[in-house]
C-alpha cells in the first residue's frame, strides 16, 4: 500500500492498528510500523494526525528495542549455558545440534 | 581461505556482466525482458545441443577415445553452429516484437533500436553462456581442495573465470556485430561471426595448455570489442570529441586550481 | 578448463537425467577419494565417550607422513603450515605419540596405515583392567579383588580405545591408494634440508562427525526428545546389541519361560566378539575365536556320545556376543535367568566351564581359574574341588597338564563373573594363562591369526588351507577333547564312555580357516541356509570381524550366524523333510518347534555343481544380547553394560592439493580489481553513450 494516496485519518488508524497489533507479542509488527511510518512521523510537515502517529512510531519502537534486548539476553544466556544445564536444556530446546555437548 | 577464492572467482567472470546489467539494462523493463529472451533462447540452443549429445554418447563405444575426441570435437561445432542459429532466430523475432512495438507506441517510431537490442540480447547469451560454463566450477572453487593433484595447472580456477569473462564479452560484441550483419545483410559480417566463434571454442579443445587459449581468446575479444563500436554507431570522431572534452575539462580544472 | 561447450551439454544433461554422474568433473580433477578406510567412532556409556569424531564439514590439514620420532617434532611445534594430518605406520601408533597430538591444536587428524608385522614388545589399546566396574569383584564382593588390586589381567593395556580424541582418527589398509598418498607426500610436502616446502601442498580431509555426545544418557535423552517432538526424529545413538547362541544336548521347551523341573545343566561358554581402536576390525584370533573354535569341536565331539550315552544333566553350550562390553550377552541372560524370561532359571544352572583364551599354550599348561570368594562356601568349594579333580583326571589321560593358579587369585575377566553376581554357582575358567593374559595383543589389531601361528604352507590353493591341520588346529583339538570331557564327567556321564570323546583336527583345522581366514569357503556355505548365501551373502570376502556392532532391523551379524548354523550342523540330526515341511514342522507329526529348531540347509556342492539341500534339527537357538540397561530404560545404569555407538552420516577420505594463500588472495584481488574497473568504465561509457554513439538515431548504451 502507497501512504502517499491514503488520507490522513486512515494513516492514524493503521498506525494504530499496528501498534496495538504489537502487544499480541508481535514485535515484527512494531517493527513495521516503525519503518513504515518513520517518514510520516518525523519528515512530513505537520499535519493534524502526526503528534498522534509520532507517538504510535515512538512506543512502537521502545517496545521493539525492548524485545530485542529481552531476546538478545536470553539467547546468550541459553547459548552459553545451554551444555552446563544438561538435562533441563535438552527439554527446552526445540532442536539440538548433533555432535555438541 | 579459500572463500577468497570463489569470490574473487565469481568477481572476475560476471563482474562486468553485472556492472553491464545494472547500469544499462536493470532501470528498463523492455530490456530486462529482451535479456531474459535471450538467455531463453541460449538455452534452447544448448537443450537441443545436448540431446545430440546425449544421443552420441550412447551410441558410441565408451571406450574407444579416438571416437570419444571426435564426437568432442564435433560435439563443440554442432553447439556453436546451433548456438548461432537461435541468434539468428533470436533476431528474426526481434525484428517482428519491433515492428509490434512501433505500432503501439506513442510516438511511431519503436522505443528501442536494433543496436540496443543487439546488444542486450548478446548480453543475454553472455550472461547465460557464463554461468553455464562458470558455476559448476565455482561450486567447486569452495574447498577445501584446488585443482593439481594430477598434475593439472594450479592456476586452473582463475583461468576458467578469465575465460568465462571473455566469452561472456564475446556472447555481447558478436550478437552487436551479428544484428548488424543481419540488418545490412552483410552476410560475410554473419560468417565472420561464425568463423571467431568456432575458433574461440575450438581454442578451449587445447586446454589444459591455458598459455595456448588464453591469449588469443583476448586478441579476438579486443578485435571484436572495436568491431562492435564502430557497428554500434561509435566513431573515432566520436572517441576523439569524448576525449577533447574531457581533456579540456581537465584543462579547465587545471586552471581553476592554479587560480 | 574443459572445452567450452562440452561442459554446457554435461550441465544439462545433469540437471535433466539427474543421478547420471554423482559428481562433477572438476570434482574429479581435484579430490582422489580413499575407499579402503576405516574409521575410529564414538561409543558411549553411563558416564563418558570414547573414540573420534570429526567436524561436521571434515577435518582437513597438510600431510605429513610420520616417518620418526623426529617428525613429531615438526608436527606439534617447528612446521609451518598446521593443522597437520598425520599419515603414520602402525608402528608409530603408540600411547605416547598419540597423548601429545591429543593435547595438540596442531593436528587435524591421523591415518595409521596397517601392517602386518607385530610389535615385538606388545600392543594393547585396551584397560589394564578389562570390563573392571562390570565384574563380579567390587566393594560387596571381594574388596581386595576389585579393580585388578591382585592381578593385573592385562598389563601391556595402555587404554588407548578408552581415550576420546577430538579429531578423527582412520585406519588405512595398506594397498595402492596409501602408494598414491605417498606418491602426493612426496611430490609437494617432503623437505628439503628441513626448510618448508612449498604450496601447493597436499593435503588430506576426514569425514567422521558423529551424532551422539557426552554419554548414554544424553545420547538417549535426546533420541526421545527428536522421537517426540520433532518433525524429522533422527536418532543419535544405539545400544551395541546382538544376538547369544545357546543350544543343549536335551532338547529345552522354548515356549515355557522360568524354571524347569528336573532340569539340572552345566554351562559350557565362551564368547563370541572382540574389539580394537578402530570401528568393526577386530580380528580376535586368540582373544576370542579360539574359545569359539574350541567349544564348536567339543560339542561336536560330545554329540554322538550324549545320544548314545546321555549323561544324568543337560548341557548347555552357550556363545555370548557383547563381552567386550561390559559382559553385554551374559549379563542379559542372567537377567532373563532371574526374572523368568528364559528357559532356564538359575536353579537349573548345576556349574559352569567357561572357555577363556586357549590359542597360545604352546605346548605347556593349561590354567584352570576359579572364584576364590565363592570357594569360601564350603559347598560351592567342594563342588569346584570335584570339578577340578574331574578336569585333571581327563587332562592326565590325554596327556595335558592342567593347574589350578594360587587359590587367592580372582578369576580373569569372564562372563562367568556375571552368573557369579548374581549366585555362587561352582564354575572354572580354563584359559592358557596362569595370571597375566600370555596374549600380547588383547583388543588390538594384532591379534591375527599368524600370533595364533596359523600359518599355511605356501602354494596351497584355498580349499587346500581349509582342510590342512595346522599346529593350531592340533593344539586347539586337544583343548576342546579336554573341555568335551570333562563336560561329560561334570554331567556325571559314565567315564567308561569318555574314550568315545574324542574332537575332531579336521573340523578344528576347518572352523580356524573359516573363522579367521576366509568365511566364504565350500564349508562354510555347505553348513548355511540357502537364503544366507547367494546375494547379499553373510560370508565377507575376507576374515570375520568380530566387533559386535548394533543390528537397526534385527538382523543376525555374520559371525552369530555362522556359530548359530555350524552348532546346529554339529549338534542336529538330519531329518528327511522336505524344504516347506521343514520350515512349518509343526504340521509334521512328532516335531515340535517349541523343542526343537529347524533349519533348511544348503549342503555340499557337488561335482557337478548342484547342491544337495536338506533339513537339520536341532536345539539351537538364539537369546538377546541386548544390556538389560535398554531394557529397564536406566541408561546411567552400574548395574549393567550401557555401551551406545554413535551414529553419523559420512565416512570418508580424500586428497588433494591445497593452494597458498598468495595465489587465493591474488585471485581475490584481480577479482575485486575487476569488478571495480568494469563498474567504472561502464559507468562512464554509459553516462557518454549519447555521445559515443551518436551516428545513429540513438545509442545502444543508453537510458532514455
Amino acid at each position: 500500500m502507497n501512504l502517499e494516496r491514503i488520507p490522513n485519518e486512515e494513516k492514524l488508524s493503521l498506525c494504530r492498528k499496528y501498534y496495538l497489533g504489537g502487544f499480541a507479542f508481535l514485535p515484527f509488527l512494531w517493527l513495521v510500523n516503525c519503518v513504515w511510518f518513520f517518514k510520516e512521523a518525523f519528515v512530513k510537515p505537520a499535519y493534524t494526525e502526526q503528534p498522534q502517529i509520532k507517538t504510535y512510531v515512538k512506543r512502537s519502537a521502545l517496545g521493539l528495542l525492548l524485545w530485542v534486548t529481552v531476546l538478545t539476553t536470553w539467547i546468550c544466556i541459553f547459548q552459553h549455558f545451554r551444555a552446563q544445564w544438561g538435562e533441563v536444556a535438552d527439554y527446552i530446546s526445540f532442536t539440538i545440534p548433533l555432535g555438541t555437548p | 581461505m579459500t572463500a577468497a577464492v570463489f569470490f574473487g572467482c565469481a568477481f572476475i567472470a560476471f563482474g562486468p556482466a553485472f556492472s553491464l546489467f545494472i547500469f544499462t539494462i536493470a532501470r528498463d523493463p523492455l530490456r530486462v525482458i529482451i535479456l531474459i529472451a535471450g538467455a531463453f533462447f541460449w538455452l534452447l540452443s544448448l537443450l537441443l545441443s545436448s540431446l545430440v549429445w546425449f544421443i552420441a554418447m550412447k551410441a558410441s563405444n565408451a571406450e574407444d577415445t579416438k571416437v570419444q575426441t571426435g564426437l568432442l570435437i564435433f560435439g563443440v561445432f554442432f553447439s556453436v553452429l546451433l548456438q548461432e542459429v537461435f541468434r539468428f532466430a533470436y533476431y528474426r523475432l526481434l525484428r517482428k516484437a519491433n515492428e509490434g512495438l512501433a505500432a503501439i507506441s506513442d510516438e511511431e517510431t519503436s522505443p528501442i533500436s536494433v543496436q540496443q537490442m543487439a546488444y542486450v540480447a548478446g548480453l543475454g547469451f553472455g550472461i547465460i553462456s557464463g554461468a553455464f560454463s562458470m558455476i559448476n566450477i565455482l561450486s567447486d572453487t569452495l574447498g577445501p581442495g584446488t585443482v593439481g593433484i594430477f598434475g593439472d595447472s594450479q592456476y586452473y580456477f582463475i583461468t576458467s573465470a578469465l575465460m568465462t569473462l571473455a566469452i561472456t564479452l564475446l556472447q555481447i560484441f558478436w550478437g552487436v556485430v551479428f544484428f548488424d550483419g543481419c540488418e545490412k545483410s552483410r552476410w560475410w559480417v554473419i560468417a565472420v561471426v561464425v568463423c571467431l566463434h568456432l575458433l574461440v571454442s575450438g581454442l578451449s579443445l587445447l586446454n589444459p595448455l591455458y598459455e595456448g587459449s588464453l591469449p588469443p581468446v583476448y586478441a579476438i575479444t579486443v578485435l571484436m570489442a572495436v568491431w562492435a563500436f564502430f557497428a554500434s554507431g561509435g566513431s573515432l570522431h566520436n572517441l576523439s570529441l569524448l576525449f577533447t572534452r574531457k581533456i579540456l575539462f581537465v584543462l579547465q580544472l587545471i586552471c581553476f586550481v592554479k587560480m | 578448463m574443459g572445452p567450452e561447450s562440452f561442459r554446457w551439454s554435461y550441465l544439462l544433461l545433469i540437471s535433466l537425467f539427474y543421478s547420471y554422474v554423482s559428481c562433477s568433473s572438476v570434482e574429479q580433477k581435484i579430490y582422489i577419494q580413499l575407499n579402503n578406510t576405516v574409521p575410529c567412532v564414538r561409543l558411549l556409556n553411563a558416564t563418558h565417550q570414547i573414540g573420534c569424531q570429526s567436524s561436521i564439514s571434515g577435518d582437513t590439514g597438510v600431510l605429513h607422513v610420520f616417518e620418526s620420532e623426529a617428525d613429531l617434532e615438526w608436527i606439534l611445534t617447528n612446521g609451518p603450515h598446521p593443522p597437520y594430518m598425520v599419515v603414520m605406520e602402525a608402528v608409530f601408533f603408540t600411547r605416547p605419540t598419540m597423548m601429545r597430538m591429543k593435547n595438540s591444536s596442531r593436528v587435524a587428524g591421523v591415518a595409521v596405515i596397517s601392517s602386518s608385522t607385530a610389535p615385538s614388545e606388545g600392543f594393547s589399546p585396551h584397560t589394564r583392567c578389562p570390563n573392571q566396574n562390570s565384574g563380579v569383584y567390587g566393594e560387596s564382593y571381594g574388596p581386595e579383588l576389585a579393580n585388578c588390586n591382585n592381578t593385573v589381567w592385562n598389563p601391556l593395556g595402555n587404554n588407548l580405545s578408552y581415550e576420546d580424541f577430538a579429531f578423527p582418527i582412520f585406519f588405512l589398509e595398506n594397498d595402492n591408494q596409501t602408494q598414491v598418498i605417498r606418491k602426493c607426500y612426496e611430490d609437494h610436502n617432503v623437505r628439503v634440508n628441513g626448510t618448508a616446502p612449498e604450496y601447493p601442498l597436499c593435503a588430506m580431509q576426514l569425514f567422521s562427525h558423529m551424532h551422539a555426545v557426552t554419554d548414554t544418557v544424553t545420547c538417549m535423552r535426546r533420541t526421545d526428545l527428536q522421537n517426540s517432538f520433532s518433525i524429522n526424529p533422527e536418532k543419535l545413538c544405539d545400544p551395541l546389541n546382538d544376538f547369544n547362541v545357546w543350544a543343549s544336548i536335551r532338547p529345552l521347551n522354548s515356549s515355557i519361560k522360568g524354571h524347569k523341573e528336573n532340569e539340572s545343566v552345566v554351562i559350557a561358554a565362551t564368547r563370541l566378539d572382540g574389539r580394537s581402536f578402530f570401528w568393526d576390525v577386530a580380528t580376535s584370533a586368540e582373544g576370542t575365536v579360539s574359545g569359539i573354535v574350541t567349544l564348536l569341536a567339543a560339542a561336536q565331539a560330545l554329540y554322538p556320545v550324549t545320544q548314545e550315552a546321555p549323561p544324568p544333566r543337560n548341557i548347555f553350550f552357550t556363545f555370548f556376543q557383547g563381552e567386550a562390553f561390559d559382559y553385554i550377552g551374559s549379563s542379559r541372560m542372567v537377567y532373563d535367568m532371574q526374572n523368568a524370561k528364559f528357559v532356564i532359571d538359575m536353579d537349573n544352572v548345576h556349574s559352569l566351564l567357561e572357555i577363556g583364551q586357549v590359542g597360545l599354550r604352546n605346548g605347556s599348561n593349561l590354567w584352570i581359574h576359579s572364584d576364590p570368594v565363592s570357594r569360601k562356601n564350603s559347598s560351592v568349594n567342594e563342588e569346584v574341588d570335584k570339578l577340578v579333580k574331574n578336569m585333571q583326571s581327563v587332562a592326565s589321560s590325554l596327556k595335558l597338564s592342567v593347574e589350578e593358579p594360587g587359590s587367592s587369585q580372582a578369576l580373569p575377566p569372564s562372563s562367568f563373573q556375571r552368573f557369579l553376581r548374581a549366585r555362587p554357582i561352582p564354575g572354572l575358567v580354563l584359559a592358557d594363562h596362569q595370571s597375566a593374559f600370555i596374549n600380547r595383543y588383547y583388543e588390538s589389531l594384532y591379534d591375527t591369526p599368524a600370533y595364533l601361528n596359523l600359518t599355511y604352507p605356501p602354494d596351497l590353493s584355498p580349499e587346500e588351507q581349509l582342510e590342512y591341520e595346522t599346529e593350531a588346529a592340533k593344539s586347539l583339538s586337544e583343548v576342546a577333547t579336554l573341555v568335551a570331557r570333562s563336560l561329560y564327567t561334570q554331567a556325571g556321564g559314565d567315564d567308561q564312555f569318555l574314550s568315545n570323546i574324542t574332537a575332531d583336527t579336521k573340523t578344528v583345522a576347518k572352523l580356524l580357516y573359516g573363522f579367521l581366514i576366509k568365511s566364504n569357503n565350500s564349508w562354510f556355505s555347505s553348513l548355511l541356509p540357502p537364503e544366507a548365501l547367494g546375494r547379499g551373502s553373510i560370508l565377507g570376502t575376507g576374515a570375520p570381524q568380530y566387533y559386535i556392532g548394533l543390528r537397526l532391523d534385527n538382523t543376525v551379524k555374520s559371525v552369530t550366524r555362522f556359530v548359530q548354523f555350524i552348532l546346529a550342523n554339529m549338534t542336529g540330526t538330519v531329518l528327511s523333510l522336505n524344504q516347506s515341511q521343514c520350515q512349518n514342522p509343526n504340521s509334521v507329526p512328532d516335531q515340535s518347534k517349541d523343542l526343537y529348531s529347524y533349519s533348511w540347509i544348503s549342503g555340499p556342492v557337488s561335482a557337478n555343481g548342484t547342491a544337495e539341500s536338506y533339513c537339520v534339527r536341532a536345539s539351537v537357538r538364539l537369546s538377546k544380547a541386548l544390556s538389560p540397561a535398554f531394557e529397564l530404560l536406566e541408561y546411567g545404569s552400574r548395574e549393567y553394560s550401557t555401551w551406545t555407538e554413535s551414529r553419523w552420516k559420512t565416512i570418508g577420505a580424500r586428497i588433494f592439493l591445497v593452494a597458498s594463500p598468495e595465489l587465493e588472495m591474488m585471485t581475490l584481488g584481480v577479482g575485486v580489481a575487476v569488478l571495480i574497473v568494469s563498474l567504472l568504465v561502464t559507468y562512464f561509457i554509459s553516462s557518454k553513450a549519447e555521445l559515443l554513439f551518436s551516428s545513429t538515431r540513438e545509442a545502444p548504451a543508453t537510458t532514455y
